[in-house]
């Protein structure tokens, strides 16, 4: 059976103009304990690559730049 | 494939790393440092504490929160009194952190600086350091004219538990500031002796029922509680069922007959939470008078009432089965 | 490129000790290895990241067990677990971490664990619970990990993050010799032989489904998907009771815990709709959680936390706790809704069901040791079966479990284990990334979570519990013979899948054997509505055997603590019946 993908809109959002990512810093992508933080490979900053969250915070906790922001998605809300 | 282990080399270029010129590229160098775990990790991070980016020091602060000791201790005294607030914050967290008694020294000239906010960052980290030397400078503090200055300096004099402290800590009954009065009488409560809890008891007439309510609780704590007993029970009336509560409760733990009635009074207060703790201490006292008042609320609305109720005519029975034998 | 591709690799270390799982326990259980012979190896393994993993990743608001001296003694909290248990427990493990539960608060406080204390230094011990104190407050409970992950580092800990455990090895005499594992980035194998192996992989907490339309709920780390539960299975270990569910109260829709034992030491309580508290029982139980359930069906709910009755200031002090530690976007969700506390109760539902010792009594069977029935393992924190460890037991028993570890690794050898179980493995492991075409896991966890829903959750209706079994049978074959993972993240859920799928096959296996009912809610049986002590007061021990799972009876220990007859009575009082 093919596969489709499907829309959603992620809970985590990172401010690029903050985050510094292409720097060096991994600790969002690090201290994510469901691992879906991911940092682009066009951008250099981090992004959610995967909606699999449960809304824990240390990405937002953890940012040495106050780049990251959890919110809560629309079917919790 | 690569080591499947973390690395513990991560001083190896950090000198390099640290010189980047672009400030983000220094801080992820101290966020290394810090997760290292490694003491050598010290001296490079302090090097860091005159970074011109205030980001980075900010870094810095909270990296040395991760070490103990002198050295980070003395890095840190430096950006507790940094201009920038992020990084003062930083540091006076990352200095509560501190466990050893040898840092004390250092922090301690911070306690006369000139802002406020270095004191009382330096007196809440010299509280867990618990050492003797911080007594004469923390009581000194309780003059200061920054009242959350002076709930620190309570803290680090209470942490000690000395005797010799009672009298000023008493002085404080007084002060203007009722975070001050609160913070005071839950110090005294380290005391077992008489004039601590005559202190405690004049602080159940507070005006702010928070200190009220401390003051009712701290005395059951106190194995002389019992001289307040007739003051606890004055608290029965007192307009805040909270404080109530409380002088329930010490009444009920200090076992005092006397306040069998005036604790019975409150079973029909329609706070659910007084009622349960007036029926517990009724079973705590276990005086016969305490039944009638008992019966009234075998049936409340309150599961929580009724099996305190339930618990203590279990008492009163039990008390009498032990009399009669 | 796309991330997480998938790189063919397999590599081997060995260690002394091997830890798996570093959230709670597991750090614990690693630190007290090293400390007991600092020249030994010891690698702590671990899904996610040691530095945020685990249950307690974002903190702890308190501790809801600690037994500190002038508030609570170790008879009297026995006394108290035993009969929230009904009776089934092995006290002398309990008694054990009551005993030695005080200067493991103390060592977490010179790690820089922050507990509520007076301003005399003392703990402020709060009383929430009828006859014992044994609540400690952490309002600055949120740095936890942050002082744990440092002790590992200056222990010099071997710390391997981001590889997902699957399987143990063991030798032929049935010793533990190691365990296999994949990294959750790149799906390369990584074979750990060890002398001794502790588990510490935390609840099955993703075993039921929330119906928020994610698959994740907010109460349980998403991560602790039974992985524990599935290897030492597998691995011929006994579980004990899993029949007895853990269901917790949590905020409605958010799905995440409301913490009562935060809000219960300033007064709050959960209310009914007629603002009135209706939980009997004292303890928090399966018997709690029947109560909180008919309250639900019987017309007086929704059911509430109640604050509103409490001063302001006292209601921004718990607000102050509540928000920022544990689960702080429960601050974030109320103000979504725009609920303040003080004018407004708390909505509060059931979850659906898991496993785990936290508030419960289920798990990989240990001793008082934390010795599992394979020698050389051992398992703590949630998924061992201690019952009511919370997370000051996780970190009690990880201590014990990582000295008798250390002890059995330096008078023993490694065991020899058979290549052949390590190349099974590996394509078993990852047989998902091998097809073309199939059912991605997502959807695979969606219909065995569903099941889990529909046919499991409590009250538990024999007949329901066959089709469940059928269904569930179905989608077994689907997972192993459809399920495809393109990357290795897809291959991280979809190994997950199948620890989820053993955990719901447990579940049932170990329901329909306990014929009675038993723990309230958990154990609600409809066609063995009363609770049978003639035959039934025993424990229940699952494991496989010739490759099948099998159930039988162990007789619970003497009790250490003996529990007079009127104090059973005093709390059978407080009850209501099952079939109410």
């Amino acid at each position: 059976m093919p596969l489709a993908s499907y829309q959603t809109s992620v809970p985590v959002v990172v401010d690029d103009a903050k985050c510094i990512a292409d720097k060096g810093c991994t600790v969002c992508v690090d201290v994510c304990p469901l691992d879906v933080l991911r940092i682009s490979d066009i951008s250099g900053k981090a992004y959610m690559a995967y909606d699999e969250c449960w809304y824990c915070m240390p990405c937002e906790a953890d940012c040495p730049t106050g780049a990251v922001t959890v919110n809560i998605p629309y079917l919790l809300r | 494939m690569s080591s499947p282990f973390e690395s513990y080399d991560d001083l190896e270029d950090a000198d390099e790393r640290l010189q980047a010129a672009d400030p983000a590229e220094r801080r992820v160098a101290i966020i290394a440092l810090g997760h290292s775990g490694d003491p050598a990790a010290v001296a490079h991070l302090a090097n860091m504490v005159a970074d011109p980016d205030a980001g980075v020091r900010q870094q810095v602060a909270m990296a040395l929160g991760e070490f103990d000791g002198s050295e980070a201790a003395n890095a840190l005294v430096k950006l507790l009194v940094d201009p920038e607030r992020i990084v003062a914050t930083a540091a006076a967290d990352s200095m509560a952190e501190f466990k050893d008694p040898a840092c004390a020294e250092i922090i301690l000239p911070l306690v006369k600086h000139a802002h406020a906010f270095v004191r009382m960052g330096s007196l809440r980290a010299l509280k867990e350091l618990r050492s003797k030397d911080t007594l004469k400078p923390a009581l000194e503090a309780l003059q200061d004219s920054d009242a959350a200055v002076r709930v620190q300096a309570i803290g680090v004099i209470g942490f000690l538990k000395l005797e010799e402290s009672i009298p000023a800590l008493t002085a404080l009954i007084n002060d203007p500031d009722a975070h001050v009065r609160r913070a005071a009488v839950s110090a005294l409560a380290f005391s077992q002796m008489k004039p601590a809890a005559e202190t405690i008891t004049r602080a159940l007439k507070d005006s702010d029922w928070m200190v009220r309510e401390m003051a009712a609780e701290t005395l059951g704590l106190n194995v002389n509680g019992a001289i307040a007993a007739d003051q606890l029970i004055a608290c029965l009336a007192d307009e805040f069922w909270q404080v109530r509560l409380k002088a329930i409760r010490s009444l009920g733990r200090m076992k005092v007959e006397r306040a069998v009635r005036p604790i019975g009074n409150c079973v029909n207060h329609d706070q659910a939470n007084l009622r349960k703790e007036a029926a517990a201490a009724l079973g705590e006292i276990a005086h016969s008078d305490g039944e009638a008042f008992l019966a009234v609320i075998a049936d409340d609305l309150d599961p929580d009432v009724r099996k305190n109720a339930r618990w203590a005519l279990q008492q009163i029975a039990a008390r009498k089965a032990r009399a009669g034998a | 490129m796309a991330p997480d591709q998938i790189v063919d690799g397999l590599s081997e270390v060995s260690c002394d000790v091997l830890v798996i799982g570093g959230g709670t326990a597991g750090p614990m259980a690693a630190l007290k290895a090293k400390l007991k012979n600092p020249k030994a190896n010891v690698v702590l393994l671990e899904k996610a990241n040691v530095k945020r993993s685990g249950a307690i990743s974002m903190g702890m608001d308190g501790l809801n067990n600690a037994v500190i001296p002038g508030y609570a003694t170790p008879e009297q909290y026995t006394k108290e677990i035993t009969i929230a248990n009904d009776g089934i427990v092995d006290q002398k493990a309990v008694y054990k971490y009551a005993q030695n539960c005080y200067s493991i608060i103390e060592e977490l406080d010179s790690f820089g664990i922050r507990f509520l204390k007076n301003e005399n230094g003392d703990y402020a011990v709060k009383k929430v619970h009828h006859i014992g104190t044994y609540v400690l407050p952490m309002p600055n409970g949120e740095t936890v990990k942050k002082a744990l992950y440092r002790q590992l580092r200056r222990a010099r800990i071997l710390i391997s993050n981001r590889y997902m455990a699957t399987r143990l090895l063991k030798s032929l005499d049935g010793r533990i010799a190691g365990a296999i594992s994949v990294n959750t980035r790149t799906a390369e194998i990584l074979v750990i032989k060890a002398k001794a192996v502790i588990l510490c992989m935390g609840a099955a907490g993703r075993l039921g489904l929330p119906t928020s339309g994610y698959m994740f709920g907010t109460y349980e780390n998403a991560a602790n998907s039974g992985d524990g539960y599935s290897m030492a299975y597998h691995a011929g270990a006994a579980l004990a009771n899993l029949e007895c569910y853990q269901i917790n109260p949590l905020i409605k829709d958010y799905n995440g815990p409301a913490c009562a034992y935060v809000a219960g030491p300033f007064g709050a309580f959960t209310a009914n709709n007629e603002g009135s508290r209706f939980i009997e029982c004292d303890y928090w139980s399966g018997q709690m959680m029947l109560e909180f359930y008919n309250e639900l069906l019987s017309g007086k709910g929704p059911v509430f936390l109640q604050l509103k009755h409490l001063h302001p200031e006292t209601i921004s002090e718990i607000e102050s706790t509540l928000h920022k530690v544990e689960r702080p976007t429960r601050g974030l969700f109320q103000q979504g809704r725009g609920v303040d506390y003080r004018r407004e109760s708390i909505e509060m539902h059931i979850s659906e069901i898991g496993f785990c010792s936290g508030h419960s009594a289920s798990g990989v069977f240990v001793d008082d040791n934390a010795r599992t029935t394979v020698p050389g393992l051992y398992a703590a924190g949630d998924m061992a079966s201690v019952p009511h460890n919370y997370m000051l037991g996780a970190f009690t028993n990880g201590s014990v479990a990582g000295i008798d570890a250390m002890e059995f690794a330096d008078s023993h050898d490694f065991a020899d284990f058979d290549a052949a179980d390590v190349a099974m493995e590996r394509d078993r492991v990852m047989a998902p990334t091998k097809r073309e075409d199939g059912i991605p896991p997502n959807q695979v966890e969606y219909k065995t979570r569903r099941l889990v829903n529909d046919y499991l959750q409590p009250p538990k209706v024999t007949r329901k519990y066959e089709l469940g079994m059928r269904r569930l049978a179905e989608v077994r074959e689907d997972m192993q013979e459809r399920m495809i993972a393109r990357n290795a993240h897809e291959l991280l859920r979809a190994l997950e899948v199948q620890s989820i799928m053993d955990c719901a096959d447990m579940a049932v296996h170990a329901s329909l054997y306990r014929e009675e009912s038993r723990w309230g809610l958990y154990h609600w049986r409809t066609d063995f509505p009363e609770k049978d002590n003639e035959n039934w007061f025993c424990h229940t021990l699952l494991s496989k055997r010739d490759g099948r799972m099998t159930s039988e009876k162990r007789a619970v220990d003497p009790y250490v603590v003996p529990i007079a007859d009127d104090e059973r009575d005093l709390y059978d009082k407080q009850r209501i019946r099952a079939t109410a």
